[in-house]
């Protein structure tokens, strides 16, 4: 009987901040189990919280394939490869004095603003085989500040984000950066209503059009792109990628649910501007006749479903001035937005900064902004970059209509 | 027995909870299980820092309680500190579901209720891929303190959703339809209930029409008037967003008008559905608490914590997704209280509006959004065509200042997928509703 076995450990220190005081401290680690068994053509799970006890397992998968659950038995072959992208960041018996003079020191640059929210210090081990002789093992770790910063006196629950995550953590640095940020929101700009570059994280505006890409919908004819794939429907520039890769996407495990592993550790779904995949399992792939993303995701105990870690778009622009040069509009907090089912995208943007030939000038007053799906990754791609002024994060630009309030 | 000590607060909650998931996808069975898990939460107070721990190793409680007391420092005035002599101290059992336990319900059944509902899906030629998903929970909650509290609950939930992608020839929709409940036989006869919401979405699909943007009087179903409310003014109300700005006090001050004076909003964890919390992750016993009465901010939701900062009393809002977390003050049921109209009465002074009868989302900051999936024009105080709005948005005081009519009857929803999100928390189950409302002004896009 063919067999596939996944243990997952996740250890997390969070730190609560209130009012720029550490407040609290939590302690969180979590082990889970997962065999699945494959027989007549159908699948047979069972997981467990805590460390798993792999024979009582597998009994319990056996059981498990009397629900008669579908599922093509397509193992990957022998591999044995370990990535590990651990790093020394901080010690958990430093992390709250070490935190508290950070915050202290944040207080005293950013006064005007009340902060808020979690510092987080986390480690993960994934670790997949099959009866094939698939080894596979990914551990990692990483570390998050986010922060809610409050304009005192607004009366707002949230004025805006300070963020950073990284693995090398330089108090100075950290905290030049989100002083560049304080700066930029007590200086109020303008701009004129029309058509800009706007620049955001990935996610927030192409967020709402994933769904367009998941291979069930693709197949049932109901999506955008159904019928599109192997042609040449985006910009020559935009080549989209679900990011796996623990060097860019922290925390990240490289391999997918159904240990599958790509070049690169990141499978790609658009390559110059041709829709080279769709979102798939194993399952979807091989039900529809489709290319496997090798992207799937899967609960504990659970069939695996549609996966997606983070987009990647690969850099067409060395720095944002090079990107951007001119007028644009960077996005940091764009809430509520959605996309009819036409395509048609807008969204309000609660926050962000005006940049003019890459520099941030100021803060914009409330603004929207709005294009359409095949536009926006069409004829008003601009590019993508890595050089942003305040994270070392991808972000990419898109033209769009910009509209005040 | 827990062995509680001295110079320390200290409280345990414990979480047994079968969860059961059947779905299938284009006539084909995806999955089919029964996740039981067992979990605790512990927590130690100091009076300077508190402490926290979660296990799934809920036999050896007192180890895990004994390493959060050897990391804090006894402090002998901890039952004069301010939070914790916010602290209910209540002793209780109530089981609610005892008699129709979704546990007790054999899985083929569950799968034999799905089973019939699919094949309404596939009766309109448009649906492309017709999916289907059981879902249920039950929890049995125990919490215990140091300061004597002993509470056991339970909670329930059930349910079914549908999504069913809609296409022809250019035309795209991504239909859906989901109810919950608290006992399954609630879910049995809901055929032509079904039938209709797809037939209404096959229509939407071939007849929709594109606003025209701009700003229009907006009425709100029960079920867009309960996410408004949620997103508009309960998430402002959750008073730990008050902790780190002093100033906050002076500008939420209980008693200043901030809505019109037909509006009042309130919020209450003892009413049955996904948001039933009849005692909550710190042990406090649910009332019901005014957010706004008529146009005037009347209460807010706490924690012990925040409730001794803000020097106010308990609302029983400290709640946790599950016990891999603390609890943070959230809300339960929120919804808008009833007016004086029916529903003709609330449209016929339209001459040009919209009518928001489902929604995908919504969000809620200085300015709140609402992206509707069902809307219809509002022409000469009737109802007319079906159209495609992306997102309908708001300044949140001036929207609530701008409400000019409620229907008499209120509708309360319960929901078994999706659910709350704040920070770290996500799908927290919580209920809502309100009447049919009417606000004079709303930008629609």
């Amino acid at each position: 009987m063919k067999k596939e076995f996944i243990k997952e450990t996740h250890h997390s220190v969070t730190l609560n901040v209130t009012a720029g005081k550490i407040d609290s401290f939590r302690e969180l680690e979590k082990t889970t189990g997962t065999v699945r068994v494959y027989e007549n053509g159908c699948i047979g799970i069972a997981g467990c919280l805590g460390e798993p006890d792999e024979d009582a397992l597998t009994k319990q998968a056996i059981e498990a394939l009397s629900f008669g659950i579908p599922y093509p038995c397509a193992l990957d072959g022998a591999l044995e490869l370990t990535v590990d992208e651990t790093k020394d960041i901080i010690k958990v018996s430093e992390l709250i004095p070490t935190m508290q003079t950070f915050l202290d020191r944040l207080g005293k640059l950013c006064p005007k603003f009340a902060f808020s929210n979690k510092i987080i210090l986390s480690d993960y081990t994934s670790e997949y085989r099959n009866s094939e002789g698939r080894h596979l093992v990914s551990k990692g770790n990483s570390f998050a500040i986010s922060l809610i910063a409050q304009n005192r006196g607004s009366g707002n629950l949230f004025d805006t984000f300070l963020s950073w995550d990284g693995k090398e953590f330089d108090p100075d640095k950290v905290l030049a950066y989100f002083k560049e940020q304080y700066d930029a929101f007590f200086t109020p700009v303008d701009i004129e209503p029309g058509r800009y570059p706007v620049v955001s994280a990935a996610e927030e505006l192409y967020g709402r059009f994933l769904q367009h890409f998941v291979g069930d919908l693709y197949a049932a004819g109901a999506s955008l792109l159904s019928g599109k794939l192997g042609e040449k429907v985006f910009s020559d520039k935009l080549t989209a990628r679900d990011d796996m890769n623990p060097k860019t996407a922290y925390g990240a495990c490289f391999f997918d649910a159904e240990g599958c592993v790509e070049k690169d550790f990141r499978p790609v779904l658009v390559e110059n501007g041709v829709l080279k995949a769709l979102l798939t399992t194993k399952k979807t792939a091989q039900q529809y006749g489709l290319p496997n993303s090798e992207s799937a995701d899967a609960p504990y105990d659970g069939v695996p479903g549609i996966g997606f870690h983070g987009l990647y778009f690969d850099p067409t622009a060395k720095t944002l001035k090079e990107l951007v040069p001119g007028k644009a509009v960077l996005m940091v907090i764009a809430s509520g937005g959605d996309a009819t089912p036409d395509g048609h995208f807008a969204t309000p943007v609660q926050m962000s900064y005006l940049l003019e030939d890459g520099v941030v000038k100021g803060r914009l007053p409330d603004i929207s902004v709005s294009g359409s799906f095949f536009d926006m990754m069409g004829k008003d791609y601009v590019g993508a970059v890595r050089d942003v002024p305040f994270k070392d994060a991808a972000f990419i630009a898109v033209t769009m209509d910009v509209t005040k309030g | 027995m827990i062995q509680f000590k001295d110079g320390f607060y200290a409280d345990i909650r414990i979480e047994d909870r079968s969860r059961t998931v059947i779905s299938y996808k284009a006539g084909m069975l995806e999955e089919m299980k029964n996740r039981k898990e067992k979990q605790a939460f512990l927590r130690v107070y100091d009076g300077k820092l508190w402490y926290y721990a979660s296990v799934t190793d809920v036999e050896h409680l007192q180890k895990t309680l004994d390493g959060l007391y050897a990391a804090a420092t006894a402090n002998p005035g901890i039952l004069e500190d301010p939070v914790v002599r916010r602290f209910e101290k209540n002793r209780d059992s109530i089981s609610s579901f005892a008699d129709c336990s979704v546990r007790d319900v054999p899985l083929k059944d569950k799968q034999a209720l799905l089973l019939n509902y699919l094949p309404i899906l596939s009766e309109e030629s448009s649906v492309a891929l017709p999916a289907g998903t059981y879902l249920d929970r039950n929890s049995k909650f125990r919490f215990l303190s140091s300061l004597g509290a002993d509470i056991c609950y339970d909670y329930q939930t059930c349910g079914l959703s549908f999504s069913f992608n809609m296409a022809e020839g250019d035309k795209k929709f991504a239909g859906h339809w989901q109810t919950g409940a608290t006992r399954f036989e609630e879910l049995v006869g809901l055929e032509e209930t079904l039938r209709d919401a797809v037939r209404e979405q096959a229509y939407f699909l071939r007849n929709s029409v594109q606003v025209e943007a701009g700003k229009y009087p907006v009425v709100l179903s029960p079920m867009a008037a309960g996410v408004f409310a949620h997103e508009s003014f309960g998430h402002k109300s959750e008073s730990d967003f008050m902790l780190s700005d002093e100033s906050m006090k002076n500008e939420w001050q209980l008693g200043k008008k901030v809505g019109s004076p037909i509006l009042s909003i309130a919020e209450c964890g003892s009413v049955p559905g996904s948001g039933f919390v009849p005692y909550d992750d710190e042990g406090t016993k649910a009332r019901k608490n005014y957010l706004i009465k008529n146009g005037v901010l009347a209460g807010r939701l706490h924690s012990a914590m925040t409730a001794a900062v803000l020097d106010e009393d308990l609302t029983g809002n400290a709640r946790a997704i599950d016990c891999t977390f603390e609890p943070i003050v959230r809300m339960t049921t929120t919804y808008i209280e009833g007016g004086e109209l029916d529903f003709d009465e609330l449209i016929a002074p339209i001459k040009k509006g919209y009518f928001i009868k489902t929604i995908n989302h919504g969000s809620g900051m200085s300015t709140f959004t609402i992206a509707p999936s069902l809307s219809y024009e509002i022409v000469d105080g009737k109802l007319g065509r079906p159209v495609q709005i992306s997102v309908i948005t708001g300044t949140v005081f001036e929207t609530l200042g701008l409400i000019d009519g409620l229907t008499r009857d209120v509708e309360l929803l319960s929901f078994v997928t999706g659910g709350c999100g704040k920070m770290e928390q996500m799908g927290l189950p919580v209920g809502f509703g309100g009447p049919y409302v009417r606000v004079s002004s709303m930008n629609v896009q």
